[in-house]
């Protein structure tokens, strides 16, 4: 019976997770650097017997303005596919680095926004998120954690009903290896740590009733 | 500014991808209504003592013609009860969820004639187009027009507004709503929602923990939450607190809050999830409490 609107469930989380992209920078690129990258991956559910993570899609390009400093802009192509444009715009900016111990801070602000061309809704949610880095195999590759965390600005959702939530934190862990031109990563994510998700429409695998976790891939191109 | 172009255009050409096709669950296929004799999935199967006897069981068609429709869809209908009594007897209007067919809901259907003791209200129920042996697929409106359709042949039959019960369930509480809230050929008398989806804007809510409207994901215009708030005719909400699917605090709290007319009660039922209720009140509670509101 849990079932009872059938598959929409595993579409509907298309959208009810659209806060569910891998970090677009850890590392800020090399001045006047440019990268394009393709992202693959969302929260993983149950669906039947197997367990899947639902295939969010995005392309993003970034461009190094500083040393320090990487602008980026995406287009989340899942979204799109439903006539929803949605882009997060933001920075990659370089907040501490250690030469000696190879690690660093960086933190990534943002803003994503959602527009439906049905009805015309727009949406916007200010986005941060905080790396800390550590770079290994002699530079070729890093790990890194971090927390992804979005704002509800919104004092109420539907029905004029008052909206409790405010932030949504989502912890993560990654590894990013580089070759010359290219950078591959996996990153892990902790959707939503901070909800609970039962009741729920879907049988999210969350921890101890929380969030859900997600699987991302992430190719990327420097040029 | 070109790549700002090229966006737009995409934008513009982007997929028409809607979910509304896929909110109706019409997977499970049959050929033909086995009702006692179906041994498919089920909530929960009632034992010998609420047996109807086979001539009070109607099963026929209906045509329902939705507005943007021109021609007619034939649907299947239930009626259990005694046609010859309609004219007299209280009926109510069941409109089922979102699961497969009649079938599925025959348990509840015959439950519901038990209401005030065996065949004492006429129960009618209709698999919605594309539901079941419905013909068409589903939609919206065709929600609406459907019940509609059930509507007219009671009233055919002669079923006067102040005996018209509405009762829907989960999905079955969008056509219930809107056509007491916009009464087309007749205007029921009360109202009994169990487990009351508020919106899609809801659902989307409820999913992103962000204030994203159902728009994003859907066209449908189902919004029991704010047509509840034109509803005047007494009014029944039965939600389990335990339900997985339709939350009882961002739908069903929200669907009763909103309620503004003459009376209105709640059931909250502890421990129940979506299709629990009749089972976790007990069917003796359950009927209890039906009747205690159909006859006040």
């Amino acid at each position: 019976m849990r079932l009872i609107f059938g598959y929409i469930f595993v579409l509907i989380i298309l959208f009810s997770f659209q806060n569910c992209t891998p970090t677009r920078f850890v590392k800020p690129l090399e001045k006047k650097q440019n990268a394009i990258a393709a992202n693959l991956g969302g929260p993983l559910i149950h669906f039947g017997k197997a367990v899947t993570p639902i295939p969010f899609t995005s392309v993003m390009y970034g461009r190094g303005i500083t040393n320090s400093t990487t602008a980026f802009g995406s287009l989340h192509l899942t979204s799109l596919l439903f006539g929803n444009f949605q882009t997060d715009i933001g920075v990659c900016q370089r907040l501490y680095k250690n030469d000696s111990l190879k690690f660093g801070v960086t933190i990534n602000p943002a803003v994503n926004m959602v527009y439906d061309k049905w009805n015309k809704n727009f949406r916007a949610w200010p986005q941060l998120d905080v790396n800390v880095y550590k770079d290994i195999l002699k530079q070729k590759a890093f790990i890194y954690i971090g927390l992804t965390n979005w704002f509800e600005l919104s004092s109420t959702k539907a029905h004029n009903e008052n909206q409790t939530n405010h932030i949504l934190i989502n912890p993560h862990i990654g590894m990013t290896y580089n070759t010359k031109k290219w950078g591959y990563t996996l990153e892990g994510k902790f959707l939503q740590m901070n909800k609970n998700n039962k009741p729920n429409v879907v049988d999210y695998i969350g921890i101890q009733q929380h969030g859900a976790v997600g699987i991302y891939l992430n190719f990327t191109r420097r040029f | 500014m070109r790549n700002l172009f090229f966006l737009i255009i995409i934008f513009l050409l982007s997929s028409c991808l809607r979910l509304d096709d896929n909110l109706y669950n019409i997977t499970d296929k049959i050929t033909e209504y086995k009702l006692d004799n179906y041994t498919g999935e089920n909530d929960f199967v009632l034992d010998n003592s609420y047996h109807i006897q086979d001539s009070l069981v109607h099963l026929f068609t209906l045509s329902s013609k939705a507005s943007s429709e021109s021609v007619a869809t034939t649907i299947s209908a239930i009626y259990i009860g005694s046609l010859s009594k309609i004219k007299t007897d209280t009926v109510i209007m069941y409109c089922h969820g979102n699961k497969w067919h009649m079938d599925f809901y025959w348990q509840r259907a015959k439950l519901l004639a038990h209401v005030s003791g065996k065949n004492k209200y006429g129960v009618l129920m209709i698999d919605y187009r594309g539901y079941g042996l419905s013909e068409g697929k589903p939609t919206e409106d065709g929600l609406y027009a459907d019940v509609d359709a059930a509507l007219q042949w009671l009233k055919i039959n002669g079923l006067s507004d102040s005996r018209l019960m509405i009762y829907g369930f989960s999905m079955g509480t969008a056509p219930a709503c809107e056509l007491t809230a916009k009464p087309r050929s007749m205007t029921p008398s009360k109202i009994i929602l169990e487990a009351p989806f508020a919106s899609a804007d809801v659902m989307a809510n409820d999913g992103s923990g962000l204030n994203m409207p159902g728009s994003f994901f859907t066209n449908l215009k189902i919004d029991n939450a704010e047509e509840i708030k034109t509803i005047s005719q007494p009014f029944c909400w039965i939600h389990g607190t335990n339900d997985k699917f339709l939350n009882i605090k961002t739908h069903g709290e929200v669907v009763y809050k909103n309620y503004k007319g003459l009376y209105q009660e709640a059931h909250r039922i502890e421990g129940a999830d979506h299709g629990e209720i009749p089972v976790k009140m007990g069917f003796v509670n359950y009927l209890n409490t039906l009747s205690t509101f159909i006859k006040k």
